[in-house]
């Protein structure tokens, strides 16, 4: 999987989390998820459980404190598919 | 146990202990603004305390108290509620940690050097990951020498003045999985002026509070653990929500 392809999944799955539609549009990897897209931060768990589904993937606690950004998003998959 | 550096265990080790010496000072003030300038009273305080620490008797484990949120002297009155200020002043170790938001409690000097003192470690809902994080491995550190610590599932004050099950966070249900034999405890606490949400309860209002002990189970490991644990505690406090309304 590329990291285009991943990216553009990263988006879908946080999409119907995101308050801040117009933030989407110009969605890059320095989006932050809470601050840019106002993700409330107890549905962050769920976006990241999102991703363990449909990456199949397992991601620890520590894992998921370190994701802020969308480029962190894609970055954790990627290492975890590697 | 939780690890943590160095520093961190030492600025948690002169907390407590410049705590213990300021409770000495501070919790019979408290518990008078409470009781006598703000006129507040609790129901059958002396049935809850009884049970409260029948449960800190019955074993050394640690206590994760988890209340609905409605004001911000909720923390302070459920504290009251359970042990009472005498019984505070010889087990020091059971005044819960409180995560007071850093914006409400911490953000000017007087209000931070207060809330030090009272065992309070501020946290920015909603912040920076890595920081809430941090707040929350010091919590597990604590929790794991035994001491009880109280943090607000629904991670503020409900805006509808009801348990909002969709708002509950992780830290929780994060806390209970990483440390052994930590029990969970849900509070309800409820003014009977308490319509929504507010800063401080109506001087003089009468509160209802109860507890139960909750024993969280999950298939699952890791986060989805932790998330299936938060969502029992916040199911619990919708339940003893609904037995407050009931029995009105």
């Amino acid at each position: 999987m590329t990291r285009d392809e991943i990216f553009a999944k990263v988006i879908e799955i946080v999409r119907p989390f995101v308050k801040n539609e117009d933030a989407l549009v110009a969605v890059t990897d320095d989006t932050n998820i809470l601050e840019d897209l106002k993700v409330n931060s107890s549905r962050l768990v769920d976006i990241i459980l999102n991703f363990e589904d449909e990456f199949d993937i397992e991601v620890e606690d520590e894992d998921a404190d370190a994701v802020n950004t969308v480029g962190d998003a894609v970055a954790l998959i990627e290492e975890k598919l590697s | 146990m939780t690890w943590l550096p160095f520093r961190t265990r030492a600025a948690h080790a002169f907390q407590r202990e410049a705590g213990r010496l300021a409770a000495l000072f501070l919790v019979l003030p408290i518990a008078f603004i409470l009781r006598v300038l703000m006129r507040y009273h609790i129901r059958d305080v002396s049935r809850v305390r009884t049970r409260y620490r029948a449960l800190v008797k019955e074993s050394d484990c640690p206590i994760l108290i988890c209340p609905n949120h409605l004001t911000m002297m909720d923390s302070a009155v459920i504290a009251l509620a359970l042990g009472g200020s005498w019984w505070y002043l010889f087990h020091y170790s059971r005044i819960p940690w409180n995560l007071p938001e850093y914006n409400n409690f911490a953000s000017q000097w007087p209000t931070r050097i207060g809330a030090w003192l009272t065992k309070c470690i501020p946290v920015i809902r909603g912040g920076r990951r890595e920081d809430v994080s941090r707040v929350i491995k010091r919590v597990q550190y604590l929790l794991s020498r035994g001491d009880t610590a109280l943090i607000f599932p629904e991670a503020g004050r409900s805006r509808s003045g009801r348990v909002e099950a969709d708002s509950v966070g992780h830290a929780v249900g994060r806390i209970l999985t990483s440390v052994p034999g930590c029990r969970p405890l849900c509070v309800y606490l409820r003014g009977d002026r308490q319509r929504t949400w507010s800063t401080i309860p109506a001087r003089g209002d009468s509160f209802y509070i109860d507890f139960q002990v909750v024993e969280p189970q999950s298939e699952h490991s890791g986060m989805r653990r932790s998330r299936d644990f938060s969502k029992q505690i916040i199911e619990r406090l919708v339940c003893m929500e609904e037995e407050y309304f009931a029995g009105r």
